[in-house]
């Protein structure tokens, strides 16, 4: 039994890939299609190369129905899906809002009033037109855009795997920047890919041990891009409803088999600020609550096997 | 252009004889309007993709984005490659044999991205069946094959042949091209080209078999090397800018890395002479990423660089003023500072973007190779920006390229291997 490791830089993180399996060449050339599946993937999300497929729709899809190939299509229709299931909360319009509070800069700003207000006029999933017989992409409001970063990765995650699963492959673990990852099948000589979650505060001390077999772990953070405003820090989640940073909900950890959804939900569930109550996904939620400068762990099953949302404080 | 679809009836040659020169800029630059082009299409173009790894995947994907296109089959002889078309494609019809295609007449068309020494019999059997046909470069692993292969697509007179060299048809290249024909680098004195990677460019699968058919790359008896299968892309546009041919080449291989029982190099250096004096620099390897991929023609005035399809000049100090190159976008690496060469800059303008940005309408190259491919389709037969004569010259110098790494040696291209 050999293991190989492998990692690649794209869409601005770092993809790790851990393979186990007989054969060292064999292992690297299946590990390495995947790897060039997710570049592949960023050359088609990513806003900031100007051919890329959403820089196209992003260009054009105000002044005319934009066609895209089915996988982009279907990766929209997915979009539209997740926004309707997750109330609204994870939602790929949020460029504009994006751009306003600086976020696509350095580290983010307080926006311009009506700078704003045109961003929020121009957000939300459900000013986009999906035609499926034409397999079109159409804004209804000019200035609208599409960013996929809440989703990339999890996509991204998806089709490596699908990739690997597609060579023979059949002990892997996939991760993208430690946010959104992958176990597939179980680590030689163990259970399943153990994953921790650690504390806020406490980076040595988990907060959840999750054992990952055939699915997905989404992990998103409001820390990461970030800036001091009117007494409290603001960082690069955004909340496509109230157009403005995320306040109080601070981690959120969600595990199912799809990346994809993984991703967005967890990007939707520090908008919520807690768990989908009677839901099947896994998932867990910090929350900060700044006057009495202490946080609840909301945990809906993450890391116990009963799914029953438990809040324990601490200081 | 109200008169375009009638050019559609007109020969190759007829065409050829009323105009040699200007045919593509002319039709593409009166086809801003997207409804002026489709009014030109009676029919959508029923086409077929032939090979569906990775490239023809990617073929495919960008097919589906132009509206005139009617991708009807795609062809892979192994099973996994025809699921992932059914699910990418549900669509478009899937066979094993290409020959299914070939004797489909719905089907006017067929783009080959199948391993490179394959593309020879299916290409040549293609332009028997009547298929206009779009190869991927180099369009052969042999000088034989690439010579039977233009002989077919020059016989083939009312037939598009079009062949994979993609920056011919990509609108900064073109720019450049114009560029430099009209005296930016003063005297063009040298030239240098690198793609650095690091991966082991084998692939895997679950069936014995069928790896070894999808490591061709990694096979000398067919293989044409990072020279054949990546260096063309930047060999090619030197021949074209420099209006040169090489004379010789000098190649040097290594197995630095990957020693995993292949014979096929995994780092070259290879050293080309034009026949206008001017030598170019050329290395690849699977070994180290660092710096990536880029291409430098160097001038007495200035130097041009492009990297990831976009180009930037430097000049030399004592350089004449351009006047323009104030107003450019200007871009720093290291202690140099780059002027951005922009296609269409003043098209630009009108547009209301800015041309000191990214270009918002930019397309990825194969885009722009197909869109050509495919306009040739209502206005041609016209001879394509890559077409049997480049495509087959590019196919010469990689091979014998390939051959003179493989052994360390140095190879003399006779005026005879370039005669079709």
């Amino acid at each position: 039994m050999v293991t190989v490791r492998l990692a690649r830089m794209a869409m601005a993180c770092r993809f790790e890939l851990v393979l186990q399996g007989e054969h060292e060449p064999w292992l690297r050339a299946a590990g390495e299609e995947a790897l060039r599946e997710i570049e592949r993937l960023e050359q088609m999300l990513s806003i900031f190369r100007p051919g890329s497929d959403v820089s196209r729709i992003n260009a054009r899809a105000a002044r005319e129905p934009v066609r895209v190939n089915p996988t982009v299509f279907k990766w929209l229709e997915e979009a539209q899906r997740l926004h309707r299931q997750t109330g609204g909360a994870f939602d790929l319009t949020i460029a504009p809002l994006m751009q306003a509070w600086g976020f696509y800069e350095d580290g983010g700003c307080l926006p311009d009033a009506a700078e704003l207000a045109a961003a929020r006029r121009c957000t939300g999933m459900n000013l986009v037109e999906l035609d499926t017989a034409n397999r079109t992409v159409a804004f209804q409001r000019e200035g609208m855009r599409l960013d996929f970063g809440a989703i990339g990765k999890g996509l991204a995650v998806d089709e490596a795997i699908s990739i690997l699963r597609e060579a023979g492959v059949e002990r892997a673990f996939l991760h993208g920047g430690t946010s959104t990852m992958y176990g597939l099948g179980r680590p030689f000589d163990e259970p399943g890919w153990k994953v921790v979650v650690p504390y806020p505060d406490r980076p040595a001390e988990p907060v959840g041990v999750v054992t990952l077999v055939d699915e997905s772990l989404s992990v998103s953070a409001v820390w990461g891009k970030s800036f001091e405003a009117e007494g409290r820090t603001l960082g690069h989640v955004l909340d496509p409803v109230k157009g403005r940073p995320v306040q109080g909900a601070v981690l959120a950890a969600v595990v199912d088999p799809s990346g994809t959804v993984a991703d967005a939900v967890s990007t939707a569930l520090l908008v919520r600020g807690s768990p989908f109550e009677n839901s099947a996904i896994r998932s867990l939620v910090i929350v900060v609550d700044d006057e009495s400068d202490t946080y609840s762990i909301l945990d809906a099953g993450l890391s116990a096997d009963d799914h029953a949302v438990t809040r324990s404080a601490h200081s | 252009m109200t008169n375009l679809p009638e050019a559609g009836n007109l020969s190759r040659r007829s065409f050829l004889k009323k105009s040699s020169l200007v045919p593509i800029t002319t039709v593409l630059a009166g086809l801003r309007s997207e409804k002026a082009r489709a009014d030109a299409f009676a029919d959508d173009v029923n086409v077929a993709v032939i090979g569906f790894g990775s490239w023809g995947r990617e073929v495919a994907a960008t097919l589906e984005r132009i509206p005139e296109v009617r991708l009807a089959a795609i062809v892979d002889t192994y099973s996994v490659m025809l699921t992932r078309a059914e699910r990418s494609f549900p669509d478009a019809a899937t066979y094993e044999d290409y020959r299914a295609v070939l004797d489909d007449a719905s089907i006017s068309t067929v783009l080959i991205a199948t391993p490179t020494h394959l593309h020879h019999q299916i290409a040549i059997e293609a332009l028997d069946a009547g298929k206009h046909v779009y190869v991927e470069a180099p369009m052969a692993s042999t000088v034989e094959d690439a010579r039977a292969m233009a002989r077919a697509a020059r016989d083939a007179t009312d037939q598009i042949y079009q062949v994979g060299l993609l920056s011919r048809s990509h609108p900064n290249y073109r720019s450049v091209f114009q560029f430099i024909r009209s005296g930016a680098l003063g005297k063009a004195t040298m030239a240098r080209a690198q793609w650095h990677a690091k991966e082991s460019w084998r692939r895997a699968s679950p069936n014995r078999e069928r790896e070894i058919a999808q490591n061709w790359r990694l096979d000398s008896d067919v293989s044409t090397g990072l020279i054949g299968e990546i260096g063309t892309h930047q060999i090619d546009p030197a021949m074209w800018f420099l209006a040169a041919r090489p004379v010789s080449v000098a190649g040097f291989g290594q197995i630095m890395l990957w020693d995993d029982g292949r014979n096929v190099p995994d780092t070259i250096q290879t050293v080309f002479e034009f026949d206008n004096g001017v030598h170019m620099l050329y290395d690849a390897t699977l070994t180290s990423s660092f710096d990536a991929a880029y291409d430098v023609y160097n001038g007495r005035d200035s130097s041009i660089m492009f990297r990831d399809n976009r180009a930037w000049m430097f000049k030399e100090v004592d350089a004449p003023l351009l006047g323009w190159e104030v107003y450019a976008r200007k871009d720093n690496f290291y202690k140099e500072t780059g002027i951005a060469l922009v296609a269409d800059a003043t098209q630009l303008d009108a547009q209301d973007v800015d041309p000191t940005e990214d270009d918002p309408n930019l397309e990825t190259p194969l885009w722009y190779a197909l869109r050509e491919f495919i306009d040739n389709h209502a206005f041609g037969p016209y001879p394509p920006s890559a077409g049997y004569e480049e495509g087959y010259r590019a196919a010469v110098v990689a091979v014998k390229a390939h051959e003179a790494t493989m052994n360390n040696e140095r190879i003399e291209y006779d005026d005879a291997l370039f005669e079709i």
